[in-house]
Formats: structure tokens, C-alpha cells, sequence
């Protein structure tokens, strides 16, 4: 048997950074396709992350250069608003680090390791360092940027400063990697710039691949979104260490001062009623009998904490106790008492979250959106009200559908959450059981597989619940999968609407096909029996058919109005 | 051979009518209006008499099944009939140009030459043989003229035997001067010209055997009679025949057929006209026709028991009844025409005694015996069924 002190020789502390070297498939490196795609992403979810946050309209160029085999540059330009020259290392070489990570609020990107993510991948993979070309609008930063995997740390290879005559703003990167392939596949760098193309019609994309072809995915639509606002946290979305480490954090003097400041829908007769579900909680517990535990639980459940109070004798006692706890310093609060508030909050009732930090993409822009790049005959979008799933965590769904026009034959499913699109494990995604949940036929789809039909769903929230690390699959959650599917069907039922004027409008040009086929024949009778000139006759009979088609079409479209 | 008999020519009530150009002039007056509709925007359209039995009804004053005055609207510009207006207009400009040029055709003819394919589709103007001649009988019933002056013809059936001359285009022929065999009616008899009638009464015989033998036995001459054979229910042409006949000539018309529902539903449409061709009652039926036999009373009188022929079917007292020839006689009972006291005798009669008699059975006495006995006694003195 080893001693301890031999095992413990190996013992090694690692660093962030070390731990997603060797767990790069977390961050979404995983096969040849999907590690290019992922760092596109990072560079482009930047990207647009900082145009919007600057309320500029983004113009964004991604460049796949081909070096070697399974070997690229990688290059994407923004007209954002540029990194100032002390935070680049932290923006590229640090690991949860970021503008958002320690808030919350919507975002598109990760946990601030999105970028640096990037940059390690290149450098473990190509040895080469990231080039950064970057101006605030003064001089222009050229860097070439490495992690210290050891430290955690963004290092400057090397930095050189050009001045800036024509006052050129933005951010170029450029990140050579190895080891990945690029391939025109749905799961490919050239799919996942067009779903982002069609979620964010705002945007203008370009891409040039890696034989020289350029593809241009232009803007629809010139309205920048609103940046994503913070939101305090609900207390039903809240664990034990939330509220612990908030407590540490908080510039609040009592603990009372802290709990209505820093969430959302606490207010002072709020934390008077916490006070005494806690007691409850607290008397309950000295009960023995589980059976009338369980019972008294249940009675609490319901709203009961007066009469689950009353039932104890000295319980003013212990609310008093509970009450002070309340007007000690936050940085105070224990464990346990963070755990106490945690469980009250599960049995008490609150207002539903705010939802003004969601941003959705909006009906009219994902009609833009889809309109633009997919050239459909049909388009509608559906932006359902905000809801919350487990008691506290507000989230939106959008749905766009798309029909006809250039759209192929065949179902195809675009998969977003927070305007981020979702190439991978599409199978389990609750956007994908929602959607063929749907019993199409009874929105005049016979036959989905070969309907020429786009539909994007996109769930916005603060927490998406995502079924992994590579959150490219949300979860099966009730509420949304709920969600999802009223505003599926919302949006079918219009396509219905269209499509049922549509076979109305074909039967109508073949009823005027039925009618001038036997013109001919019709005009050459006529001509024996009256003597006049066949051409005459058949022009006759055409113009009177032309004339009543007209009519019907007008009086058709007024009965659609009426409808 | 008594002189004093009881059938006698009478006066003609009709005159020769074919005339070519009252076709010619009515489906040119069609073709006008379809073509002044379409000039003023209007949808055209040709009202067609409907057909069925819920546009019949039976003329008491004069004794015809007609047609009544349902019409179907037929359009151009509706989906439903936008086919079969191109089919009649196209029909249409056919028997303009047959009846123009003098020619005939058959119904089938008629078919093919206005059978092709539709230019710029796969579709025929006429798919089958059973769409033209809807088409033709919709002409008859809504321009009033008979297939048969829009020189279109059915297959010929039925023959005629008597001294009479007929001028068919530029033959003239006695029909007793043709051999034993007569003269085979045309399909058209509508140009047909009698240009000597010398015979008191026309006798309308069912079957080819018996209109056979009461040649040999030369009854037509004894007689002087005109035998018609229908060879089983009387075709178009032999109707329009029997009608001229009597209209235009005066002739009595006597039928003799077998004696069960059959031959007197026969005797029916000579005399009343059918429900098909109920638009043709006035230039087919001959309601004055009367019927000579075979009457159920025949059976006793001639002593022909044996020789009858059960009924087919179950009888109306009888489970499941009535079936077959019981029905057929039920429903002939109903008949307006036969509403008579002889003929609800006779009806009843065949029944009660739950037989048919055959013209044939009469043989059973000698081969002469209908010739020289049945049909001279019966129709000299007169015995005839209303």
C-alpha cells in the first residue's frame, strides 16, 4: 500500500484554464466540423454582443482561409465598438472573465470563456498565437495574445500600435487552428452563419469560404435590439449558495435591507411573512410524529402559517428569534440560516419575476429575418408572452415559420436559444419534441417531411436549461415545452390560413384552365353553325372568361377580408 | 271473305312533314344566340328538357306519355357543364353538316367522327359512345326535332310485308313484291314517301315467326292487311312507321302480341309512347291502336290450356310477392291507358290464372288456324282490346 505522502507527491493545483485544455469538448471542441463552427461562434457571439451594446448596426466578415490539410485561419471582423488596449488580455486570455458572466442577465455567450475558449483551442492545436487588430477609434492595437494555461492568464506575445488616420473602429481577429475540417454541412460554419444571419436580421454576414467564395447574408432589418438588462434574482430561482454568497457580497446593512434590495419581488411585509414561515418551518420540525409533520408541511404548502403557528404553544417565541435574525448584518448570515430562507421561500408565494431582461428577437424581425435569407413564399412569427418554469426562472419562446418560395422540399428545424443557433444534438432538444408533437395534418400539412417548411424556435431566458455542457440541447421542461407548442400552433393555423386561400387560388386557375381548354373546340362549332370566323369566336369566348376570373378573384379575396 | 269489317281506313290527319331545312334553320338559330350571349358578356347557356320519370306525365286528352316542362340549364362557364356544352355544340355542328349534305350516320358513327383529342391536353372530346348519345337525345328533346331528321340512326330492326309502294330516295317498291321476306325498316323512316297504300289496316305482329307465317299463309293478301313485324318492343324507326302510317295514311292500327306483360308493355309504346322517348310521344305513339291478342280469354275460347306457360315469379298473396311477371302486371294495372275495365279484367285474369300464352301456341290447333280463324274472326267482328 502507497503512503499518502507518495500519492500526494502528484498532487497538483490546476487552473481553470488547465482544466478546459483537457476538457475541451466541454466548451463545444469536440470533432473536426463542430470545433470550427465553435470558434466562429465565440468570435461572432462577440461580435454582435458588442455592436448591440454600443447600439451599432453589426457588420460582421468571417474569413476561413485554408493553410493545410485540416488546417485553417480563421478570421472575423466586426465594426464593434473595439477593445481598449489593458483589457485584451482579459478579454482573450482569461477564463470567466467577462462583461456578463457575473450577472444576471440574458446573454448569447457563455460564462466568459467563450473567446478564451477560442484562443486555447488555437493554441493547443496550432501552437500559434491569436492575432488581435483592434481600435477604440484612436490608435489601432495590433496583439498576438496566448493563455498561460498555468496561471489563468491572457499573455502579449507581441503588440505593435499603428495610427488610425481614417479613425477605423472594431475588432479583428484572426486564430489559426488544426485538427478541423471545413464542410458545407448543417452542422457547418456556412449553416450556422446563415441561422444567425436569419435570428439576427439586424446584422449584416459575410463569409468567405475557404475556395474563395464570397457569401453575403445582408441586413433586413436597420433596428438595433436593446441590450439585455439586468434583472435581480426571484426567489424561487435561488439556491442556498446564491443567497449565502450574495450576503458576503452585499452592501446592505441587515440582512432584511439585503433581501429586499438584491431580489426581485421582496418587499418589506414580504420578509415579515418570511419571518414567520421560517418559524413555522423551525416548529414544525421539533414535531415528531411524521405523520402529523407531514400533514402540517402540507397545511403550510397551502398558505396555513397563522394557523400552523397558533398550533405550537410559545410560538411568538421563536418568531421574535426569527425576526432578529432578520436585522443582523448580512455578512453574518450563516449557512444555515441562508438554507432556512431558501426552504421558506419554496412554500411561500411571490409575484411572478420580472421580464423585462429578456429580449426577444420580435414578430416582425423574425419575419425580416426569415424573409431575407430564406426567400419564402409565406412567413409569420409568434412571440408568446413571457412565462416562468420551476416557480422562478422567467423565459420567452419565439417561433418563426417559414413556407415556400426557395425553401426545398423537407422539414427543417432552426433551433435557437438566446438568438444563439443550436446545431448539435437536435434529438432530445425539447424544440424538437415540441415540434413534432404537433398533429400537422390539421394545419393542411399532409406530409411534414416534405412540406417546404422552415420553423425556428427560439427560447430566451436568463438560465436556458440546457441538457449539457456543449448547451446545444434545452431540456424537457413542461412550461416550455408548453410554450413551444401553443406558439407552433399559432403560427400553423396561420399558415393554414394562407395555404387553404392558396389551394383556393390554384382552383380557381385550374377551373379557368377546365373552361379555355374547350375553347377551341366550342369556337370551330360555332363557326359551322353561324358562319362567323373562328379566330373571332375563340377570342370572344377568351375575353369573356378572362373578364369573369377577374371578377371572382376580387369578389375571393373580399370574402378572405370578411372572414 | 265478308266485306262488311269492322277496321277501316279513315281519313289522314297528317301530312308528310320532313323538311331538312327546319333542322338546318333551328340549330343555326342556337348557334346565333350562344354566340350574341358571349358577345354581350353573358354566361350562354341551352335549356335541355329534363329526362326521368319526374318530367312525364300521361296527356289524358290525348292519350300520350309527355314530357314535361322541366329544363336543366346547361352553361358554359360552370365546371359541371362546361364539358357537355362543348359535346352539344359539337354534335350540333355535325348533323348541320350531315343533314346539309344529305348523308346519314349512325349513332356509333356519329361517336368516332367527333371523337379526338383535345389539343394541348390528354382529353377526348367524347370518351365513350356513352357520352355522345345523351347528347343527341338532349338535341331531340331540346331543339324538337327526331334524331332521325338529324339523319342519326339507330341499328334497323323490324320489317314490313303488304301491298303498299314506298319511294325511298330514288327506289319505289312494292313491299309484297320483295319476296317473303318484306322490306327491313330503315332507322329512318322520316323520308320515306307512300306513294300507294292499298291495304285496309296494318297489323302489328311481335315476333318474326308469326309475321313468317301469316306471309305463307298469305294473310296479308286475303286480308289485305299490312303485316309489321317489330321483332320484339318496336324500334324507333318501326314506331315513327306505324305513327305515319296512321296519320298520314288513314290505317288502322291493330297489334297482336304474346299474351303476358311483355307483349302488352309492347303494345304500350306503340300506343302511348315509352318514358325514355316521352318527348317523342307526339311523332311515335298511335294511341288509337288497338290490340287484337294474345288476351287471356283466347285461353278458353280457343281451348288452349295446355299450352300455356306458368308465370315467372311469386304472386302478390304469396310470401315475398310480387315478383317478376307478377310485379310487370301489377304495375302495368296502374297504367292510366289501362284503366278500362277490359284490359283490369284481362290483367286480373292473368293473375288469377297465373299464365302466359305465346302468338306461337295457336300452332297447337294447325299451322293455319291463326291465319284462317284466330285473327280474321277477331278482327272482322271487331273484337278488339281498347
Amino acid at each position: 500500500m502507497a503512503e499518502a505522502s507518495q500519492l500526494f507527491k502528484e498532487f497538483k493545483i490546476q487552473s481553470v484554464s488547465e482544466f478546459f485544455r483537457r476538457n475541451a469538448a466541454m466548451l463545444g471542441y469536440t470533432g473536426k466540423i463542430r470545433s470550427l463552427t465553435t470558434v466562429v461562434h465565440e468570435a461572432v457571439t462577440n461580435s454582435l454582443d458588442a455592436c448591440e451594446e454600443a447600439g451599432i448596426l453589426p457588420y460582421v466578415r468571417v474569413e476561413i482561409e485554408e493553410l493545410g490539410r485540416e488546417h485553417y485561419k480563421v478570421i472575423v471582423e466586426d465594426n464593434g465598438p473595439g477593445i481598449p488596449e489593458k483589457f485584451i488580455t482579459h478579454v482573450f486570455g482569461k477564463m470567466l472573465a467577462g462583461t456578463k458572466a457575473h450577472r444576471n442577465i440574458q446573454s448569447r455567450g457563455q460564462q466568459g470563456i467563450g473567446i478564451s475558449g477560442a484562443v486555447m483551442f488555437a493554441q493547443i492545436t496550432s501552437g500559434k498565437a491569436t492575432r488581435v487588430i483592434t481600435s477604440t477609434g484612436g490608435d489601432i492595437i495590433e496583439a498576438w495574445v496566448k493563455i498561460d494555461v498555468d496561471k489563468n492568464e491572457g499573455k502579449i506575445v507581441k503588440k505593435e500600435k499603428h495610427p488610425n488616420p481614417k479613425g477605423w473602429r472594431g475588432t479583428r481577429i484572426e486564430l489559426e487552428v488544426k485538427n478541423v475540417r471545413y464542410v458545407r454541412s448543417k452542422q457547418g460554419v456556412y449553416w450556422y452563419l446563415k441561422l444567425t444571419a436569419i435570428a439576427n436580421p439586424h446584422a449584416h454576414i459575410e463569409l468567405i469560404e475557404p475556395d474563395g467564395k464570397l457569401i453575403v447574408f445582408p441586413r433586413s432589418s436597420e433596428e438595433v435590439p436593446k441590450p439585455p438588462v439586468e434583472m435581480k434574482p426571484h426567489p424561487r430561482g435561488v439556491l442556498t449558495d446564491d443567497v449565502y454568497r450574495m450576503a458576503k457580497k452585499t452592501r446592505r446593512n441587515t440582512v432584511r435591507r439585503f433581501l429586499i434590495g438584491e431580489f426581485s419581488r421582496i418587499s418589506d411585509k414580504k420578509v415579515d411573512e418570511l419571518i414567520k414561515y421560517i418559524a413555522a418551518l423551525r416548529l414544525i420540525k421539533t414535531e415528531k410524529d411524521k405523520a402529523v409533520q407531514d400533514q402540517l408541511y402540507e397545511r403550510l404548502m397551502n398558505g396555513e402559517v397563522d394557523k400552523v403557528l397558533r398550533s405550537f404553544k410559545g410560538y411568538t417565541k421563536v418568531v421574535k428569534q426569527v425576526a432578529k435574525l432578520m436585522e443582523k448584518p448580512p455578512e453574518k448570515l450563516s449557512w444555515h440560516e441562508a438554507e432556512e430562507i431558501v426552504e421558506a421561500f419554496k412554500y411561500m408565494k411571490f409575484l411572478a419575476p420580472p421580464t423585462h431582461g429578456l429580449r426577444p428577437i420580435g414578430e416582425e424581425n423574425i419575419e425580416k429575418g426569415l424573409k431575407g435569407i430564406l426567400k419564402p413564399e409565406f412567413v409569420t412569427a409568434v412571440t408568446r408572452p413571457p412565462k416562468v418554469y420551476s416557480g422562478g426562472i422567467p423565459f420567452q419562446v419565439e417561433v418563426g415559420l417559414a413556407y415556400g418560395g426557395e425553401i426545398g422540399s423537407g422539414f427543417d428545424l432552426l433551433r435557437y436559444a438566446n438568438r444563439v443557433p443550436l446545431l448539435f444534438d437536435a434529438g432530445s432538444c425539447v424544440t424538437t419534441l415540441a415540434a413534432r408533437s404537433i398533429d400537422w395534418k390539421r394545419y393542411k400539412v399532409d406530409d411534414l417531411e416534405r412540406a417546404p417548411i422552415v420553423l425556428m424556435i427560439n427560447v430566451i431566458s436568463v438560465h436556458v436549461p440546457y441538457t449539457g455542457t456543449g448547451k446545444q440541447s434545452i431540456a424537457n421542461v413542461d412550461e416550455i415545452h408548453n410554450e413551444i407548442r401553443l406558439a407552433i400552433m399559432d403560427a400553423a393555423r396561420r399558415l393554414q390560413t394562407y395555404l387553404s386561400g392558396k389551394h383556393r387560388r390554384l382552383y380557381q386557375v385550374k377551373r379557368k384552365k377546365t373552361f379555355e381548354k374547350y375553347v377551341p373546340e366550342i369556337a370551330k362549332a360555332l363557326s359551322i353553325l353561324t358562319g362567323e370566323p373562328e379566330e373571332e369566336i375563340k377570342n370572344y369566348f377568351l375575353r369573356f372568361i378572362e373578364e369573369r376570373f377577374a371578377q371572382s378573384e376580387v369578389e375571393a379575396e373580399e370574402v378572405a377580408e370578411n372572414a | 271473305m265478308p266485306k262488311s269489317k269492322a277496321v277501316k281506313r279513315s281519313q289522314p290527319r297528317e301530312r308528310f312533314s320532313y323538311d331538312p331545312t327546319k333542322v338546318l334553320s333551328k340549330l343555326e338559330e342556337y348557334g346565333r344566340r350562344v354566340l350574341e350571349d358571349i358577345k354581350s358578356g353573358k354566361n350562354p347557356y341551352f335549356d335541355i328538357p329534363m329526362r326521368g320519370l319526374s318530367n312525364v306525365y300521361f296527356d289524358e286528352k290525348r292519350r300520350v306519355i309527355k314530357m314535361g316542362d322541366k329544363l336543366s340549364r346547361r352553361y358554359f362557364l360552370n365546371v359541371a357543364h362546361a364539358r357537355k356544352f362543348m359535346q352539344t355544340l359539337l354534335i350540333m355542328a355535325y348533323v348541320k353538316r350531315l343533314v346539309s349534305e344529305g348523308k346519314h350516320a349512325s349513332l356509333r358513327e356519329a361517336y368516332y367522327a367527333n371523337k379526338h383529342t383535345i389539343p394541348g391536353t390528354k382529353e377526348n372530346t367524347f370518351e365513350d359512345q356513352r357520352e355522345s348519345d345523351p347528347i343527341i337525345e338532349d338535341l331531340e328533346r331540346m331543339l324538337g326535332v327526331l334524331r332521325e331528321e338529324m339523319h342519326l340512326t339507330a341499328d334497323r330492326r323490324g320489317y314490313i310485308y303488304g301491298d303498299i309502294v314506298i319511294r325511298d330516295g330514288e327506289d319505289e317498291f312494292n313491299t309484297s313484291k320483295l319476296g317473303m321476306g318484306g322490306w327491313a325498316v330503315p332507322g329512318t323512316v322520316e323520308h320515306l314517301q307512300f306513294v300507294e297504300v292499298n291495304v285496309d289496316y296494318a297489323l302489328v305482329v311481335e315476333t318474326a315467326a308469326m309475321a313468317d307465317r301469316l306471309i305463307e299463309e298469305k294473310f296479308p293478301k286475303k286480308e289485305n292487311a299490312l303485316i309489321i313485324a317489330t321483332q320484339g318492343q318496336a324500334s324507333r324507326g318501326v314506331r315513327r312507321l306505324i305513327h305515319r302510317l296512321h296519320y298520314e295514311e288513314g290505317l288502322p292500327i291493330i297489334v297482336f302480341t304474346d299474351g303476358d306483360p311483355y307483349g302488352w308493355y309492347i303494345y304500350s309504346t306503340i300506343k302511348q309512347g315509352s318514358i325514355n322517348l316521352a318527348y317523342l310521344s307526339e311523332k311515335l305513339a298511335t294511341p288509337e291502336a288497338k290490340f287484337v291478342g294474345m288476351t287471356m280469354d283466347d285461353i278458353e275460347r280457343y281451348g288452349l290450356k295446355n299450352v300455356t306457360e306458368k308465370l315467372k315469379g311469386i304472386p302478390p298473396n304469396k310470401k315475398g310477392g310480387p315478383t317478376g311477371d307478377y310485379k310487370r302486371i301489377i304495375e302495368e294495372m296502374n297504367y292510366p291507358w289501362f284503366q278500362n275495365k277490359e284490359w283490369q279484367r284481362q290483367l286480373q285474369l292473368a293473375l288469377k290464372m297465373g299464365v302466359r300464352i305465346e302468338q306461337q301456341a295457336l300452332a297447337n290447333k294447325s299451322l293455319e288456324f291463326v291465319a284462317k280463324k284466330y285473327l280474321p274472326e277477331k278482327i272482322n267482328n271487331g273484337e278488339l282490346l281498347p
